[in-house]
């Protein structure tokens, strides 16, 4: 059985114990293994800037750590909304790049998570004018955006 | 898609032994109590010794996240719970 199966039916096990009508559905980009799991449960999962959803990946990535190694990434969404908020935090992040160009200033953008550092990082990697990076020793940190002279 | 649960056991419960059960390396070892205080579900959490750590997690992440998830389940059943851990 592979990882993605065996951790779509913990998931259903999950959700199914908690009470909710949730569907998962299964999508495999470039980047990661997205398991989106929809129906109108998916409130209680998504309030509070999805701390449940949060909460769910983190237990779901440990629970499986050994069967993930190091290649495989798994992202737990709900309803799209992981999804949306990774588009918000890439355009932001190029927006910072824009007023860092045009003020010569780096800007700062957080404090994030590693996931959301890991977008971040990603999109301004894109620009080939510009850096990023993370500063700070604790689980959240702040990203520097800059750009080249 | 039934959302009822078999028996008595209560969903908090359920999700907290189906995701505590997923993280150990020892299931068979693994005790959930629910005892009612005060209009509170009061879960108690029992593991093998060696699994602990698997728990806590780094810098206790994976307790936090575990006590997100007991709240998010009584807060969609209209309950406030705690959890316990006990070592």
């Amino acid at each position: 059985m592979s990882v993605t199966t065996e951790i779509t039916e913990f998931l259903q096990d999950v959700v199914q114990a908690m009470g909710l009508d949730l569907t998962p559905s299964i999508e495999e980009t470039d980047d990661a293994t997205r398991i989106n799991l929809v129906g109108e449960d998916g409130g209680v999962l998504v309030r509070r800037g999805g701390e449940g959803l949060q909460a769910l990946q983190h237990l779901a990535a440990t629970a499986f750590r050994r069967q993930l190694g190091d290649d495989n990434r798994i992202v737990i969404d709900c309803n799209g909304f992981r999804k949306d908020k990774d588009a918000e935090l890439k355009q932001m992040a190029l927006h910072l790049v824009s007023k860092a160009r045009s003020s010569g200033m780096p800007r700062e953008m957080g404090p994030l998570n590693p996931y959301e550092r890991r977008i971040v990082h990603l999109a301004i990697a894109e620009d080939p004018g510009a850096t990023s990076e993370s500063i700070g020793d604790a689980f959240m940190k702040t990203v520097i955006i800059s750009t080249r002279k | 898609m039934s959302v009822t649960n078999s028996g008595d056991v209560s969903p908090i419960r359920a999700v907290l032994e189906v995701v505590v059960r997923a993280l150990v390396d020892r299931p068979e070892s693994v005790r959930v109590t629910e005892t009612e205080r005060r209009g509170m579900s009061v879960l108690e959490l029992r593991t093998s010794p060696e699994d602990m750590g698997k728990i806590i997690g780094r810098q206790g992440r994976t307790a936090a996240a575990l006590r997100t998830l007991v709240a998010v389940t009584a807060e969609k059943h209209g309950k406030r719970a705690q959890l316990d851990i006990k070592d």
